[in-house]
């Protein structure tokens, strides 16, 4: 058994770059996490606001649903209803749509519009979009309707911000 | 759009799709009646709110025209003339007044606009979610009104 001994010299230098390392990596390590910041942000997965809506009883007829919560105006707080329209596609798959018209932000509706049945429809200036919420040409919306990302939660539907689609 | 800057310049680069001005009226009084007053201009206020954010992208919600109730009513309805004038002259083609106070009934033919008058709604017994289904039922009786008005 040969006992390796450590020199003084040795056992100062380890012991530096151990605590020299520690004090390096306590600097940098902010550095790093400023450097990459937007990386490291949570999803927003907090900003699923639940509606009253329950998955099971989404059709694929659009149906208006109402959903609540509290937004901050500078120093007011106050309670923003928000809508959207909500249906199921043909494959199954749920359709959250803005109901604000993309001209000039009325809101729309389904199916109001007796010459053109089966679309979203503008009463403001007669705006139309499909059932998949593209706008229908030679009306004034330039862009289809804003998408809602949805959630599930214990059956019931939660929306999350509407986002704007390219152009169609 | 409502009195906002942000809303004021969509309107000002959207001008020939915005065509209707819509007024609430409410007066302001003292003593006894002040409470009803209070209730009457929380009444109208949701209910114009509700309106606009129907219909956004065409009307334009002007600031309350308020006045005191016990004020002339003759030097009142001058001064709403004189608000429709300027409103006319701001190229908008329909002007509707929205109103709880009856007696404005009486002077509906000297206006050029439209009067709607409407009771008012006792909200402050109501829980939050009955003022908003209230609002809303009235309000969608109202948008039959402003779409038929932009269809003559």
């Amino acid at each position: 058994m040969s006992k390796e001994r450590v020199s003084r010299r040795q056992f100062l230098s380890y012991t530096l770059t151990g605590v020299g390392g520690f004090m390096a990596a306590g600097m940098l390590m902010p550095m790093v996490r400023f450097a990459v910041d937007p990386v490291l942000k949570a999803e927003a997965g907090g900003d699923f606001i639940p509606t009253p809506k329950k998955m099971s009883e989404i059709t694929k007829e659009p149906v208006r649903v109402d959903f609540k919560f509290k937004q901050k105006d500078a120093w007011y707080e106050s309670e923003v209803t928000e809508t959207a329209w909500v249906y199921k596609d043909d494959n199954g798959k749920i359709i959250a749509l803005s109901p604000v018209c993309k001209h000039l932000g009325c809101t729309v509706n389904w199916n109001t519009d007796k010459e053109h049945p089966n679309q979203f429809f503008c009463p403001c200036h007669y705006g139309r979009y499909t059932k998949d919420g593209t706008n229908v040409p030679n009306t004034p919306p330039l862009a289809p309707l804003d998408v809602y990302p949805y959630k599930e939660k214990d059956g019931y539907l939660y929306l999350g911000k509407a986002k704007p689609r390219k152009e169609a | 759009m409502k009195w906002i800057p942000q809303d004021i310049e969509t309107y000002l680069n959207a001008k020939e799709y915005v065509d209707t001005a819509v007024i609430p009226i409410y007066s302001i009084s003292f003593e006894d009646e002040m409470k009803q007053s209070a209730s009457a201009s929380e009444f109208i206020s949701l209910l114009t709110n509700q309106i606009e954010r129907q219909f956004t992208g065409r009307l334009l919600l002007f600031p309350p025209f308020t006045y005191l109730k016990n004020e002339n009513s003759e030097k009142v309805l001058n001064d709403l003339l004189t608000w429709e004038e300027n409103i006319v002259k701001g190229d908008f083609k329909h002007i509707f007044y929205i109103t709880s106070n009856i007696e404005w009934k009486a002077h509906e033919e000297k206006l050029g606009g439209a009067l709607i008058w409407l009771p008012s709604l006792l909200l402050e017994q109501m829980s939050e979610s009955q003022k908003v289904e209230m609002i809303n039922s009235q309000v969608k009786q109202l948008l039959i009104l402003f779409t038929q008005k932009w269809q003559e």
